[in-house]
């Protein structure tokens, strides 16, 4: 396989253009850019450009070179997991006790819990012997109980709830479930990579263990230390950055010759960054604009171009198609709705928390490409994947305003101890924090 | 305080710690259910070059380098040669059993030289106990009897594609 240098910068320019003017049309419709650039990839894969310009597709995006293009949207989803474990912060948690703890725990386990019964109906049509059903039924139901937690905090900050309670919790429990729904992956993944590698699980396990209290007890105390530097000097120098680069592609690189993938260690890596809003603030500046920019719209082509819906034809593959959505959003947005309204929220809120929820995004799309990776799951299922994170993602924006409108918001300050619930201002230009 | 830590355990039993003791019990009863076998993968086709080749359409696949390529979703597959023309190829699983139409793509059939207008029905047998697994078939055109049938045999070259790998 060699490198035709014109034919990979003209696939970054088509898909850099195409992801661009599709964000921003969206972006006109209220939509967060990220569902346009998702959507973007759909349109250069075989769901149209294939089908209604096959030449066309073929010429631009010819199999052979589609290798080039996936190490650069793999690099570039390793960055931006990392990125998201630094957005994540353990004491948020802590902040809202009971209502956060019952509402992240039900968030997952109600669409986890459907996920498994649909994969009782599910596996023997979709899926097959090669695939145990215990790893069908996990990999389903992680992949229904994931949250966008960058998207999720995109809408708040549009909206200027991130302050609010509805936005506080929000964040609380998403972050929550992207951990808890890591580690059920990394479970998953462990286990089919050690089902077809001959390691013995517990080789596996006792490296990751290893690993964990590394990056816990080494590693973590070596960036609180940049930390402490960053508040003396205001700022790292590129040294100290590159190191901090160095780290993650190291972090990467254990998780994945350790059995599991290289997304974890990013994640790993990201979630023992020390969480000083200032630090945080500062490397995600230094990080996220070359990753959301140039290498995240990779990604999405690279899903788009993976993504077949023409293999969910006829009644009873769209009916398949129909029911992920349904129970996905059952799971997730009523039972995100039922604990929080269970704790106190007015219903109207905790529907608009279970919204938000509901929201999969990129998240979703990152763990589907890893099921389709290790064949947990066919083409087909990750095409009717795909249309749900689609769907829940677009829905997520209309259906926020609908329960929660600004009168019900702002009407009644909801506030929480030592915070104001009052609308925050966004600042002009503002589409960072990680906007995919 | 304790009340509202008594309300707090109720609703986390009832919404989390019970529905977790369902999701064990799912778990165990989906271990019965079977899944169609899978065939997903490359395949390396034998076949008889010279009685391939008389087939209408069929050059293409005589050729010994070509393979046949499954992409597996449940019970329905698609089917393409590796290396090859695109062809318009899917079929069902039915047990063991493989059931495939092939019609040709424009390319196939100007490489191929032959029509437009011809299908290639395939039905094939795999052989679930040994690994890699092989498949045991016949090959003809739809609705031309005179054109005869051909028998093929194919065995599957790696587990499937980077099967717990990346």
């Amino acid at each position: 396989m060699s490198l035709d240098l014109f034919k990979l910068v003209l696939q970054l320019t088509v898909i850099l253009a195409v992801c661009r003017v599709a964000g921003s049309l969206f972006r006109k419709f209220g939509q967060p850019r990220v569902v346009g650039e998702m959507f973007a990839g759909i349109l250069l894969g075989p769901s149209l450009l294939g089908w209604v310009a096959p030449a066309l597709s073929a010429y631009l995006f010819p199999p052979a070179s589609l290798g080039f293009l996936n190490a650069l949207a793999q690099i570039g989803v390793v960055v931006f997991m990392f990125l998201v474990g630094l957005g994540i912060n353990p004491a948020e948690l802590k902040k809202h006790g009971h209502a956060a703890v019952l509402t992240s725990h039900v968030s997952i386990t109600a669409p986890f819990v459907l996920a498994a019964i649909l994969a009782l109906y599910l596996y023997p049509r979709l899926s097959d012997d090669s695939v145990s059903f215990t790893s069908f039924a996990l990999f389903m139901g992680s992949a229904m109980s994931v949250t966008a937690f960058p998207v999720l905090a995109r809408i708040l900050i549009e909206r200027g709830l991130l302050k609010s309670r509805l936005g506080t919790v929000a964040i609380a429990s998403a972050a929550v479930d992207d951990v808890t729904g890591w580690c059920i992956l990394a479970y998953i993944v462990a286990l089919s990579r050690v089902a077809h590698s001959g390691t013995s699980i517990w080789t596996t396990v006792g490296g990751i263990v290893l690993f964990a209290l590394i990056m816990i007890y080494g590693v973590k105390n070596f960036l609180v230390g940049m930390e402490d530097s960053y508040h003396k000097w205001g700022g790292l120098s590129e040294n100290r950055l590159a190191v901090m680069l160095l780290l993650l592609f190291g972090s990467a690189l254990c998780t994945e010759w350790l059995g599991l993938h290289l997304l974890f260690g990013a994640f790993m890596m990201g979630a023992i960054m020390p969480k000083g809003e200032k630090f945080v603030n500062y490397v995600l500046e230094r990080f996220e604009t070359v990753t959301v920019t140039l290498l995240l719209p990779l990604f999405f082509a690279f899903t788009g171009l993976r993504t077949n819906i023409g293999l969910v034809k006829g009644h009873e593959m769209w009916m398949y198609c129909g029911l992920i959505v349904l129970i996905a959003t059952v799971g997730k947005l009523g039972g995100s709705t039922l604990a929080s309204w269970l704790t106190g929220m007015p219903v109207r809120e905790a529907a608009g928390l279970g919204t938000l929820m509901n929201t999969r995004g990129l998240m979703e799309l990152v763990i589907l490409d890893i099921g389709l990776d290790i064949k947990v799951i066919s083409p087909a299922l990750f095409s009717m994947m795909v249309v749900m994170a689609l769907v829940t993602t677009f829905m997520a924006t209309p259906l926020l305003s609908w329960f929660c409108p600004d009168r019900i918001l702002y009407g009644t300050p909801l506030p929480i101890a030592g915070e104001d619930a009052v609308r925050r201002p966004v600042a002009a230009g503002a589409e960072s924090r990680i906007s995919a | 305080m304790a009340h509202i830590n008594r309300n707090f355990v109720i609703a986390y039993t009832l919404l989390v710690a019970l529905p977790l003791v369902g999701l064990v019990g799912v778990l165990r009863s989906g271990r019965k259910l079977t899944a169609p076998i899978s065939v997903d993968g490359l395949w390396q086709l034998h076949v008889d070059p010279e009685r391939m080749g008389a087939l209408p359409c069929g050059k293409m696949l005589a050729d010994t380098e070509t393979a046949l390529l499954i992409s597996q979703s449940g019970r329905n597959f698609a089917l393409n040669l590796s290396p090859g023309p695109k062809s318009n190829a899917s079929g069902v699983i039915d047990g063991n059993t493989l059931k495939a139409s092939i019609v040709p793509s424009a390319e196939w059939s100007a490489q191929a030289g032959c029509g437009n207008n011809h299908e290639l029905l395939l039905m094939a047998t795999v052989d679930p106990r040994v690994e890699p697994r092989s498949l045991t078939g016949v090959l003809w055109v739809n609705g031309c009897p005179a054109c005869g049938s051909v028998e093929f045999r194919a065995a599957r070259q790696a587990p499937p594609l980077r099967k717990g790998t990346r």
